[in-house]
């Protein structure tokens, strides 16, 4: 189903135009603990419970079993610059529960890697320890300067 | 003048300075204010985990000694004037794949397809003949003559709803025949009581399930609390239902398990930490009620046998085509129903969801669409599930759980064919289970000596008010007035964004008001007019006495 009108024909225009559907979805990690067979989805508001259920059969091969949807308030927040209050759009979730002995885990999408400051407080470590050691090898002859030993 | 700060003008406080006088000293005898043995306080755990439940188990304690049933409940109540948060489990709602949920709530093991209790093979069933021939009869008015002319006519039935007919019709019936034809042998069937679609209502604390996200947040913002962030919270869960048929009597049904054997670890039952709202299970306010289709203080206050009905099973089977499933939804709804059942019974004799039963309860329920029958055979064994006890309760509840068997094959030119004698001797068996004393056994050790239901009050003005406020918490009508609630305008405006500052501040949200918080014992008594007053001042009198627990 699409909502676009469809235009007034043209000369020259395309005689047939396809719209796509408006229908989409989107996987979502659940804020809240669930079951390893219930996944979370974000949706089009049009989606019924109906249509969730046979995009997910009819396009993807999922085998579904419930279908539940809600409409989550879109958040408000302030204008920084003129104060009025603005609102996003609100959201239709969709909890789709599979069958039993199926699982979804959502991927971790941003595995941890060594971040700049991890990075930063290495060498710091590093050039520590390299000064104690210069200490530690000069403790007996106190003064000499540096560059006297190779 | 000089002047002491501590000195005092005995004249102008006369009342909070004992008088001294340094002659009069009280004199006791020695063996009195000394002892050969130190007596010292118990050392108590100042942790606060240890103090938090201290503090709780004070509070049910207090609970178990209120003398009479309703007061009990009303107890139950005092937290909570518009009710509590609770999550609705119901007798016909079966959610995919929530058997483990059902047990873990209900803390109840499942023993399948062994057929029922060995107990069941001692009670003999000869008389069948006679039976037979009254539930042909009366199948076949109930099925062919009467049903087809009568309540199916109605065009908006579903299916469900017709199957739901059936089975009440047949099941009173069959209810009919088998106290007919047992009573002279049985005298317990005499005194039974039968109640026809009772009103089945319980609530009780489950533990062992994670905190939600709101909770989890809170602890994190508070130094204190945060170690404990993932420490699961207690859910109220309450329960709704209505059997087609329930059977009751004065005595509790002889035991199957001793409540050691009870104990056994091998009787294992699944946990469920996740929160039951995955399911879509709702949340209401409610008051905690338990109705198990009586009032308090009736004489035939233990529940023998309950039929269900599962016409609702019907359009489920069509929405999910797990037949593995489908199976264990009855399993399902027996569970939660005769724990439910039992539990109200079990409030009824004093005991509530903070202070476990002293002897374990049984009963037996039948589930029927008026052909197939299934049967279970429940023995509950505890309903301590609240906090802790969820882990560290070893007693569990059992429940026997029989295959599916038919009455009859079908029904052919006015006459039923096949009627199977094994499902007939089972349905006998059950009516046959004689309710016996249990020896030894105080059955209500939580209620008065004298008093163990307000009916029992001398006092006429306490009970009638005892009487009004209990059945109101049963009722479920909603109060007078309902729970303030912030509107949306207010919820954007004034809270999330403070843009109204030259409002003024009169809603409770801006006075530190939490309705949700409100105790059911924060109100005024009932207002007396003058002309019902006793001669007194002008001012005294105006309200009426109130006799919380």
């Amino acid at each position: 189903m699409s909502t676009r009108w469809y235009p007034i024909y043209q000369k020259g225009g395309p005689q047939l135009r396809v719209f796509l559907p408006n229908f989409w979805m989107k996987l979502i990690k659940p804020p809240h603990e669930q079951p390893p067979n219930i996944v979370q989805f974000a949706c089009s508001m049009e989606m019924t419970k109906y249509d969730i259920k046979n995009y997910l059969e009819k396009i993807y091969n999922v085998d579904v079993v419930h279908v539940r949807t809600r409409i989550g308030l879109g958040k408000t927040k302030r204008d920084p610059g003129l104060g009025y209050v603005v609102k996003a759009d609100d959201t239709k979730y969709a909890y789709v529960t599979l069958p039993k002995d199926q699982e979804f885990k959502f991927p971790d999408l941003f595995p941890k890697v060594s971040t700049v400051e991890e990075d930063y407080e290495k060498t710091i470590k590093q050039t520590k320890d390299g000064f104690k050691d210069y200490l530690d090898k000069n403790k007996e002859r106190p003064g000499m300067p540096g560059w006297f030993t190779v | 003048m000089k002047m002491s700060l501590f000195r005092i003008n005995r004249a102008l406080v006369p009342r909070f300075l004992p008088k001294s006088s340094p002659l009069s000293t009280s004199l006791s005898p020695e063996n009195e204010e000394y002892n050969t043995t130190p007596q010292y306080p118990p050392i108590l755990d100042l942790s606060r985990e240890k103090m938090l439940e201290r503090k709780k188990e004070a509070i049910y304690d207090e609970i178990k000694s209120v003398k009479t049933v309703e007061e009990k409940q009303i107890k139950l109540n005092m937290p909570r004037y518009y009710g509590f948060r609770s999550y609705m489990v119901s007798e016909d709602e079966i959610y995919y794949n929530d058997l483990s949920f059902i047990q873990h709530i209900t803390r109840t093991h499942i023993i399948k397809n062994k057929g029922l209790p060995d107990y069941y093979n001692t009670i003999e069933t000869d008389n069948i003949a006679e039976i037979r021939n009254g539930i042909e009869e009366a199948l076949l008015m109930e099925l062919d003559a009467f049903q087809k002319f009568h309540d199916l006519k109605n065009a908006e039935l579903s299916d469900g709803d017709k199957e739901n007919i059936i089975t009440n019709n047949v099941v009173q019936q069959i209810n009919k025949v088998l106290t007919n034809n047992l009573v002279q042998k049985y005298p317990h069937l005499f005194s039974n009581e039968v109640d026809t679609n009772p009103r089945l209502e319980t609530a009780w604390y489950v533990g062992g399930i994670n905190p939600p996200e709101i909770v989890k947040k809170s602890r994190r913002g508070s130094e204190l609390a945060k170690k404990y962030e993932n420490d699961p919270v207690d859910r109220l869960l309450y329960y709704t239902g209505s059997p087609s048929l329930t059977v009751r009597s004065e005595l509790p049904l002889p035991l199957l398990l001793t409540p050691s054997e009870a104990e056994n670890s091998s009787f294992d039952v699944p946990s469920f930490s996740y929160d039951p709202r995955v399911f879509g299970v709702g949340i209401e306010h409610r008051y905690m009620a338990n109705i198990p289709g009586f009032w308090p203080g009736d004489s035939n206050s233990f529940g023998i046998i309950s039929y269900l009905k599962k016409g609702h099973l019907l359009k489920r089977s069509q929405r999910i085509k797990d037949e593995e499933d489908n199976k264990n939804a009855l399993d399902r709804q027996a569970v939660l129903s005769s724990y439910a059942w039992l539990h109200a019974q079990a409030n009824f004799l004093g005991f509530t969801t903070f202070n476990d039963i002293t002897y374990p309860l049984v009963t037996q329920t039948v589930m029927t669409n008026g052909k197939e029958f299934n049967f279970f055979i429940y023995q509950l064994n505890t309903i301590l599930l609240h906090s802790k006890h969820i882990k560290e309760n070893p007693k569990r509840n059992i429940c026997w759980s029989s295959e599916s068997f038919k009455l009859y094959e079908e029904v052919k030119d006015g006459k039923i064919v096949g009627l199977n004698d094994e499902t007939l001797s089972i349905l006998v068996k059950l009516y046959s289970n004689t309710p016996s004393e249990r020896l030894g056994v105080n059955l209500r050790p939580y209620l008065g000596q004298k008093e163990k239901i307000i009916a029992d009050y001398q006092d006429d003005e306490k009970r009638e008010w005892l009487e009004r406020e209990y059945k109101f918490l049963v009722s479920n009508r909603p109060r007078f007035q309902e729970m303030p609630q912030i509107y949306s305008y207010e919820k954007i405006y004034k809270i999330d964004h403070e843009t109204r500052q030259m409002d003024k501040r009169r809603r409770f949200f801006e006075l530190g008001i939490k309705p949700q918080d409100r105790k059911l014992n924060d109100r005024l008594g009932r207002y007396i007019p003058r002309a019902h007053r006793p001669d007194l001042p002008r001012h005294k009198g105006k309200l009426a006495k109130e006799y919380w627990p």
